[in-house]
C-alpha cells in the first residue's frame, strides 16, 4: 500500500451505506407499535442491538476507508483492480436478462422467459450466437418444466400463456 | 452397543434402494459441482431446496448429504488438473497438486486425494457416529442460556475466522442480522422492517439470499473481474501410487483428518484452517522437504494427502454441531439447516430423539457415500475432466436459469426475482471488497433464533441479564467466545507467513 493515509471513496461510501443501514434499523424500530400486555423483552431491543453493533462496524469501515483504505484486502480486491474489457457489457447482458424474466415470467411463462434470460446470459458471457442460444436455452427449460412440474409437483407458471 | 443397534438400524434403512438412488443422485451432483468452476456445495443444494416439498426427508437429506461431500472430492481434480481451485480450502491442494501434475505425476496425485478423502471422509464419520449422541445427550442438558452464549460463540467464530479480516466478517454478519429482522416477529406479532411490502411480512427466505450471492453474485463478478485465464489442462497419467507413495499418504491422511475433524465440529468456520494447518504441518514433518513448491520441488504427496484429507474430515465435522445443535458452520451446513427447517425438523439434541431413524440413516448413508465417491472418483476422472468443455457461456446462463428456478419456484413471486438481482449485486459489492459471504448466510438464520432464546433466557431469569453469566456453562461459551476474538490472529499470522514463503 504506496499511496496510505489516503482517503478512499467507494470505500468510504460502504461504510457510510452501513451506518445508513443502522441508522434506519433504528429508526424503524423506534417506530414500533407499542406492545400490549408484560413484555419481558420487546420487539425493539434487539433490533436497537443490531443497530448499534452495525454502527460500531460502521464507524471502523470508515475509520479505515478514510486512512488508507480496508486493511488486509487480497491482491485481487485493492483499488487498482481494474473491469475486464467487455466485462460492463456483459453485466448489462446479464442484469438485462434477469430483470427480463421478474417482469415477463407472469406474462409469457416459465419456458420462454428462461430461454430468454439463457440467450442474455449466454450473450453477457461472450456467445455471439443468439439464435442457437434461445434453441439451446428452450431444450434445456422444457425438460426442467416438465420435472418439475410432473416429478416434484413444484408448480411453475404456465409454458406459454392460454393467450400466446 | 445402543449406538451399535441404531447404526445397524440406519443401514438397513440407507440400504433401500430408493435411499441409494438418493445417495447415488447426491454424489454423482455433487462430485460434478466440484469439478465446474463457479458453482459450489451451498448454491446447489439452495437450488435443490425446492424439492423438500415433494420428497420425503430422508431422502432429500441423503442426496444433499452426498452434494456436500462429493464437492469435496471433486473440487481436488479441478486444482490438480487445471489448478483452479473451486475454493479457498482446494487452494493447497491446487499448489502442490498440479505441481505433481506438470511434473507427470497427476495420477498418483488424484489418487492420493480421492483415497486421503475415502480415508479421511470415513474415519471422520466414526468419529461422527461416537461423539455426536455424546454432545447430544449434553445438550439437551443446555437451556435458552446456554443457547444464546452458544449462538454469540457462533456468531462471532463465524465473522471472525472466514475472511482475511475480522471487521468485514462482522459487517456482513450485521447485514445477515439486519435480513433476519424483516418479517413477523413471532413474539410480538409486529411486522418489522417490511416497508409496507407485503411480499417481505414472510421474511425473506433463505435460498434467495443465498443463490443472489452465490450463483447471481458470482456470475457478475466474474464478468467484470475475471479475466479469463488460458490454463492448460495437465495429461493424466496412471494412476497406481507406488509403494514410496503409500508410505508417505497414509500417515498424512490419518494427521489430517485428526486435524481436520476437530476443527469442522468446532465453529471455527469452514474448512480453510485445517487444510492450512495440515499442510504446514506435512511440510514440517516430511522426509522430502525439498520436494515441496515453495522449495521449487517437484510437488510433494503429502501436500495433497494431508490437506485433502483435512478438508472433507471438517466437512464431516461440520454435521456434529449441526446435528446436535442445530448451529451450522459453513454456508453449506446453514443450507442444510434450512432444509431440515424445510421440513419442520429441528436440529439440535431432541433430533436424535425425536427423528432417530432418520439421523442414523444419514449417518450410514454417509459410510455408504463415501464408498461410492470413490468408486465415481478414480476410475472415472477422465469422465469428470470432460465436464469442463461446456462452454462458458453455457455454464454459467445454465446456472443463472436454475437459480431463478430456484428462487421463483418458492413462492412464484416476481418481487423475489427482482430481490435476488439486487442481492446479486450486494454480493459483487462484497465480493469486490473481501468481505466474506457465510457470516450473511449464518446471520440471518441464526439472528432470529438468538433473539428466540434471549427472550426465553430472560423470561426465566425475570429480566436478569447476569444470567449469562453466573450460569457456569453459558459463561465458558462466552469466555470461548473471547478467545475466538484473539486466536484467529495468530492463526492467520501462520496463514500469512504461509504465502510469503512461497
Amino acid at each position: 500500500m504506496s499511496q496510505s493515509r489516503a482517503i478512499v471513496p467507494v470505500q468510504l461510501a460502504i461504510g457510510v451505506g452501513v451506518l445508513a443501514i443502522s441508522a434506519m434499523l433504528g429508526y424503524g424500530a423506534f417506530l414500533f407499535p407499542e406492545e400490549m400486555g408484560f413484555v419481558i423483552l420487546g420487539a425493539y431491543v434487539y433490533p436497537y442491538a443490531v443497530a448499534v453493533f452495525l454502527a460500531g462496524v460502521g464507524v471502523v469501515l470508515c475509520f479505515q476507508a478514510v486512512t488508507g483504505g480496508f486493511r488486509e484486502l487480497a491482491d485481487h480486491d485493492d483499488e487498482s483492480a481494474k473491469v475486464v474489457p467487455g466485462g460492463k457489457a456483459g453485466v448489462a447482458w446479464v442484469t438485462g436478462g434477469l430483470l427480463g424474466v421478474a417482469v415477463l415470467i407472469n406474462l409469457i411463462g416459465f419456458v420462454l422467459s428462461a430461454a430468454l434470460l439463457f440467450a442474455c446470459s449466454a450473450r453477457g458471457f461472450g456467445s455471439r450466437h443468439p439464435l442457437r442460444d434461445l434453441a439451446i436455452g428452450i431444450a434445456l427449460t422444457l425438460p426442467i418444466y416438465w420435472l418439475f412440474n410432473a416429478g416434484l409437483g413444484v408448480s411453475l407458471p404456465p409454458l406459454v400463456n392460454a393467450w400466446i | 452397543m445402543d449406538i451399535l443397534a441404531s447404526l445397524a438400524m440406519g443401514f438397513s434403512s440407507a440400504l433401500t434402494p430408493i435411499n441409494l438412488m438418493w445417495g447415488f443422485i447426491g454424489c454423482l451432483l455433487g462430485t460434478a459441482i466440484g469439478v465446474l468452476p463457479g458453482i459450489g456445495p451451498a448454491l446447489t443444494v439452495a437450488l435443490l431446496l425446492p424439492i423438500t416439498a415433494k420428497v420425503d426427508p430422508t431422502g432429500a437429506l441423503i442426496m444433499f448429504a452426498g452434494i456436500y461431500y462429493g464437492a469435496q472430492f471433486g473440487g481436488s481434480t479441478t486444482s490438480i488438473l487445471l489448478n483452479t481451485p473451486g475454493e479457498s480450502s482446494s487452494m493447497v491442494t491446487a499448489l502442490e497438486g498440479n505441481l505433481m501434475a506438470r511434473n507427470g505425476r497427476a495420477g498418483p496425485a488424484l489418487a492420493t486425494a480421492a483415497i486421503g478423502s475415502f480415508v479421511a471422509g470415513t474415519v471422520a464419520t466414526v468419529l461422527l457416529t461416537l461423539f455426536a449422541p455424546i454432545v447430544a445427550k449434553l445438550a439437551l442438558k443446555f437451556g435458552p442460556a446456554e443457547y444464546f452464549a452458544i449462538l454469540v460463540l457462533s456468531f462471532t467464530t463465524v465473522s471472525a475466522v472466514l475472511g482475511a479480516s475480522m471487521l468485514r466478517g462482522f459487517a456482513s454478519l450485521g447485514i445477515g442480522l439486519t435480513i433476519g429482522l424483516i418479517g413477523l416477529d413471532s413474539t410480538s406479532g409486529i411486522a418489522r422492517y417490511t416497508l409496507g411490502v407485503p411480499e417481505l411480512v414472510d421474511g425473506i427466505e433463505v435460498v434467495l439470499v443465498a443463490v443472489g450471492l452465490f450463483a447471481v453474485g458470482e456470475a457478475l463478478y466474474s464478468l467484470l473481474y475475471q479475466k479469463e485465464e488460458a490454463s492448460g489442462r495437465h495429461r493424466m497419467s496412471s494412476l497406481w501410487m507406488t509403494r514410496a507413495d503409500w508410505k508417505r499418504s497414509v500417515p498424512a491422511w490419518l494427521r489430517g483428518t485428526l486435524i481436520g475433524f476437530p476443527f469442522g465440529s468446532i465453529p471455527a468456520g469452514g474448512a480453510e484452517i485445517p487444510t492450512f494447518l495440515s499442510y504446514s504441518t506435512e511440510r514440517k514433518l516430511s522426509k522430502y522437504p525439498k520436494e515441496f513448491a515453495a522449495n521449487k520441488g517437484e510437488g510433494a504427496i503429502e501436500g495433497v494427502a494431508g490437506p485433502e484429507a483435512a478438508n472433507n474430515a471438517s466437512a464431516t465435522g461440520s454435521l456434529v454441531p449441526l446435528l446436535t445443535l442445530g448451529i451450522p458452520t459453513s454456508a453449506t451446513a446453514a443450507i442444510l439447516l434450512a432444509a431440515f427447517q424445510n421440513y419442520n425438523l429441528q436440529p439440535g439434541p431432541l433430533l436424535f430423539e425425536t427423528s432417530g431413524a432418520l439421523v442414523w440413516t444419514l449417518v450410514a448413508s454417509l459410510y455408504i457415500g463415501n464408498v461410492i465417491l470413490l468408486v465415481l472418483n478414480l476410475p472415472l476422472v477422465g469422465l469428470w475432466v470432460k465436464l469442463l468443455q461446456i462452454p462458458r457461456p453455457y455454464l454459467n446462463a445454465g446456472i443463472l436459469v436454475f437459480a431463478t428456478i430456484g428462487v421463483y419456484g418458492m413462492r412464484h413471486s416476481s418481487f423475489d426475482l427482482l430481490l435476488m438481482l439486487a442481492i446479486g449485486w450486494g454480493g459483487v459489492l462484497m465480493r469486490r471488497f473481501d468481505f466474506p459471504v457465510a457470516p450473511v448466510i449464518v446471520g440471518m438464520l441464526l439472528g432470529p433464533m438468538a433473539e428466540k432464546q434471549l427472550r426465553n433466557a430472560l423470561s426465566i431469569s425475570e429480566g436478569d441479564w447476569t444470567v449469562f453469566l453466573t450460569q457456569p456453562i453459558s459463561a465458558a461459551f462466552l469466555a470461548l467466545t473471547l478467545l475466538v476474538l484473539v486466536v484467529p490472529h495468530l492463526l492467520h499470522a501462520r496463514g500469512i507467513k504461509l504465502h510469503e514463503d512461497d
